[in-house]
């Protein structure tokens, strides 16, 4: 009886202890400051806003803006890999303090991070396809499978709204090769990345012939209640649009410069 | 298994040929490197008739990403020794729980071990991983929980559950002479199950205790799945940073299968070896 | 039915526990046509492996040593080596390989899609364990019956078919129940693939409306429960099949 009592208590300590795992803290700027490290979550798999170069390092656009925020807090930078399906997660655990990944503002994403205003970028939804298909509008696509990226939200318009049939892969390595193989006739993704993608020799004979639809700003976001946090983003975000850095690093990594990125330059000049 | 060939007229007063080759004896030796390193040049310099003169060759690429894979690997192994360790220590007092007196430890023991040993792996390293939090707080001082942490400890779940049902098949397997003589000779419960039956048992439960871990090793690799920085998810991440070449594919993958064989395949053999050294007549 | 559906949208709204896969029309089609595909894919890789199990055993007793050696070879590579990525080989390296057929939307789709090369990839896997399996099986089958089947004149087919098969399925079908059941947990492997079976649809689910303690609890429910069937019915199985007087 006394060691059921006993493996009783251990049972409620453990629970006990699983639930006082989140921390509450209303300023993120002096906890960031006194640890000395800006934990960012980025893409990894998402050339050129983030990937890795061969010494395992995470490079590219959203690393770079990264880097900015660091340097501005005086801090460390340490990058943490992220993916559409546990970004948002990983900053309401408190893992990350800031996510810069390729995530689109979405008035239900609002309630679960607090995404910084202004949009610092934004692209719309397109397809990558070959040229042989002859796609031109997007019912053209009813009933054929269609690549994507799992846990990305247009995933679900597309198959809802167009009849395509979603086949969704962990990573865009695994979606490129299976386009390529012919496994899906088209890959639903980011306009901006499928631009960079066209302009690859050995994509030469893909295409992106949809209008763009769900043009949609990007949003980077901190912990939701990070008041103060919010504030320093989107001074620095500001900051950006007017000295041309997003441009400038879409010019760095090789991206044609999007319409988005010139008008919040114009306007904040 | 004798491989005699069998003849229906037999000739009377002829010796028995056994078949050479019975039981397959590969073992893996030094030299066997060579014909794979062979394999993978061959396969590579095909691959390079395909590529532009722009492109590195296919070798080229993957000596030139070795280094990061096999750090990769390193980090797997790791996982895996980890998991097996934690595992194994919460299985065995499970197991021990299995053959308690009291009904209702062995009740809970029981069901905790089916409900574990029947969830798909996967399911069970995404439940760690999503449900865990990012950090712990003991008595003030905060333990950072890293993403290989919450995997590890994913996946030490069924390794807990599999070595339950090992040392409880390893001490029903014992015969029950052994708990009637220690009965006889005044031993207590405690003392006959740590001084006569479990040093027994020790023998038995390795050979699958052994084949458990391999099993681990190949499942660290689900790790990936759930996003934590190993060699499969690296793997995605440099075929992707190399702009997602077909012809990279089958190369990449086969370095993968061949890292894990080269681990797995002395951990089976040893297995095999034991097995025949602690073989039991029963 | 509606109402008892609605009833849970109810159970959203005022405790915040979100059951979209039964409320919302299109996420409970896409969970019973996950649940339905890990059934076909289970049961697919259940009589595959199982075959290739038995062929393998009968081409280990083979005369030929390069037969057996091939054989050995495959089972050695096929268990020590992932299953997740001898699965991403097949359907990339070798899928990409494989000639091409015409679809009916004008373009040229691989020869076999990823349900098929899962269901490959997984049986094979199952099947270097089942080889082992039954040859233990077959070995503990009495040198004396085989002896006399052969002094009746059977062939070596005849006598693997006919008398070794049935006596060894019987030996070993407590350690083919185990590789069975865990064949069952290892189809959610064929989610790296794209393969629409549950894990795969619940994370299409969780993705879209951030209720993953939800689903994770009901993924958990219902692997147990579909494991728990096939246990249950191994062992009616295993029941029905006992050798009278072996093994206890």
């Amino acid at each position: 009886m006394k060691s059921l009592i006993k493996v009783a208590l251990s049972g409620v300590a453990l629970m006990a202890l699983s639930v006082t795992g989140q921390t509450a803290s209303a300023d993120a700027i002096a906890d960031i400051k006194a640890a000395g490290v800006l934990k960012v979550g980025v893409k990894a798999d998402y050339k050129p806003y983030g990937f890795l170069d061969p010494s395992g390092k995470i490079i590219g656009i959203e690393p770079a803006l990264a880097q900015d925020v660091a340097d501005k807090l005086g801090v460390k930078l340490e990058l943490t890999p992220v993916v559409s399906s546990n970004r948002m997660q990983f900053l309401e655990q408190g893992k990350i303090d800031l996510m810069i990944a390729t995530m689109t503002d979405k008035p239900d994403r609002r309630k679960v991070v607090s995404i910084v205003d202004p949009n610092y970028y934004s692209s719309g939804t397109n397809i990558l396809t070959p040229k042989t298909f002859g796609f031109k509008t997007w019912e053209d696509l009813r009933g054929k499978p269609v690549c994507g990226i799992q846990g990305a939200f247009y995933n679900k318009a597309t198959s809802a709204n167009y009849g395509a049939k979603i086949v969704a892969f962990k990573g865009t390595s695994e979606a490129y090769a299976a386009l390529r193989q012919g496994s899906c006739v088209a890959f639903v993704y980011d306009d901006s990345a499928i631009v960079a993608k066209t302009n690859d020799p050995a994509f030469a004979d893909f295409e992106m012939p949809l209008p763009t639809i769900d043009d949609a700003p990007w949003g980077l976001a901190v912990k939701l209640g990070e008041d103060g946090f919010n504030k320093l983003m989107s001074e620095m975000i500001v900051g950006w649009h007017k000295s041309g850095r997003i441009l400038a690093l879409e010019t760095k990594w090789g991206v044609a410069n999007t319409p988005f990125a010139k008008a919040m330059h114009d306007k904040h000049k | 298994m004798n491989n005699r060939p069998y003849k229906t007229d037999m000739p009377v007063l002829l010796t028995v040929k056994p078949m050479s080759g019975d039981k397959f004896n590969f073992k893996l030796k030094l030299w066997h490197v060579f014909p794979v390193l062979l394999f993978v040049l061959f396969y590579s310099t095909f691959g390079f008739a395909d590529a532009g003169p722009a492109k590195s060759s296919v070798f080229e690429t993957l000596v030139r990403w070795m280094p990061l894979l096999l750090k990769g690997f390193l980090f797997n192994l790791l996982i895996s020794v980890l998991a097996m360790g934690v595992g194994t220590a919460v299985g065995a007092t499970l197991g021990l729980g299995q053959i308690s007196q009291s009904a209702w430890v062995r009740k809970f023991a029981w069901f905790v071990t089916q409900f574990f040993r029947n969830s798909p792996w996967l399911v069970l390293l995404f439940f760690a991983m999503f449900l865990l939090p990012f950090e712990v707080e003991i008595v003030g001082v905060k333990i950072p929980l890293p993403d290989w942490l919450k995997a590890t400890i994913g996946l030490s779940l069924p390794v807990m559950a599999n070595v339950s049902e090992i040392v409880r098949g390893a001490v029903k397997s014992l015969p029950s002479g052994q708990w009637e003589a220690a009965e006889s000779l005044a031993y207590t419960r405690t003392q006959t199950l740590w001084l006569i039956i479990l040093p027994q048992c020790v023998k038995r439960m390795l050979p699958p205790w052994m084949n458990l871990y391999s099993i681990l090793t190949m499942a660290t690799v689900l790790a990936s799945i759930v996003g934590v920085s190993e060699v499969m998810t690296l793997t995605g991440q440099v075929l992707s940073s190399e702009g997602g070449r077909p012809e990279l594919l089958a190369p990449f993958y086969s370095f993968v299968l061949l890292l894990f064989f080269a681990y797995c395949y002395p951990i089976a053999r040893f297995t095999v070896h034991l097995e025949k050294r602690f073989a039991v007549i029963s | 039915m509606d109402i008892f559906f609605e009833w849970f949208r109810h159970l959203y709204d005022t405790t915040g526990i979100n059951l979209p896969f039964i409320y919302d029309a299109y996420d409970r089609n896409r969970m019973i046509d996950g649940f339905w595909m890990t059934i076909k894919l289970s049961i697919t890789c259940l009589f595959f492996s199982t075959i290739i199990g038995m062929v393998g055993a009968w081409l280990q007793g083979s005369p030929l040593k390069w037969t057996r050696r091939i054989v050995n070879g495959y089972i050695q590579v096929f268990r020590n080596t992932p299953p997740l990525v001898q699965m991403y080989f097949f359907y990339f390296a070798i899928g990409s390989l494989l000639p091409k057929v015409a679809t009916d939307y004008g373009g040229e789709a691989p020869l076999l899609g990823s349900f098929a090369w899962a269901a490959i990839s997984l049986s094979f896997f199952a099947g270097a364990f089942n080889v082992e399996i039954f040859r233990s099986g077959v070995e503990a089958v009495p040198k004396s019956t085989i002896e006399a089947a052969e002094a009746l004149g059977f062939s070596r087919l005849q006598i693997y078919r006919d008398i070794t098969l049935p006596l060894a399925l019987r030996v070993s079908l407590p350690a083919l129940n185990n590789n069975l059941v865990n064949l069952v947990k290892t189809t959610t492997l064929a989610y790296a693939i794209a393969v629409p079976e549950m894990l795969y649809e619940a994370n299409q689910i969780w993705s879209d409306n951030v209720n993953v303690t939800e689903m994770m609890i009901f993924l958990l429910l219902a692997y147990f429960f579909l494991v728990g069937i096939l246990v249950w019915g191994m062992n009616r199985w295993e029941q029905s099949m006992k050798i009278p007087g072996y093994g206890e």
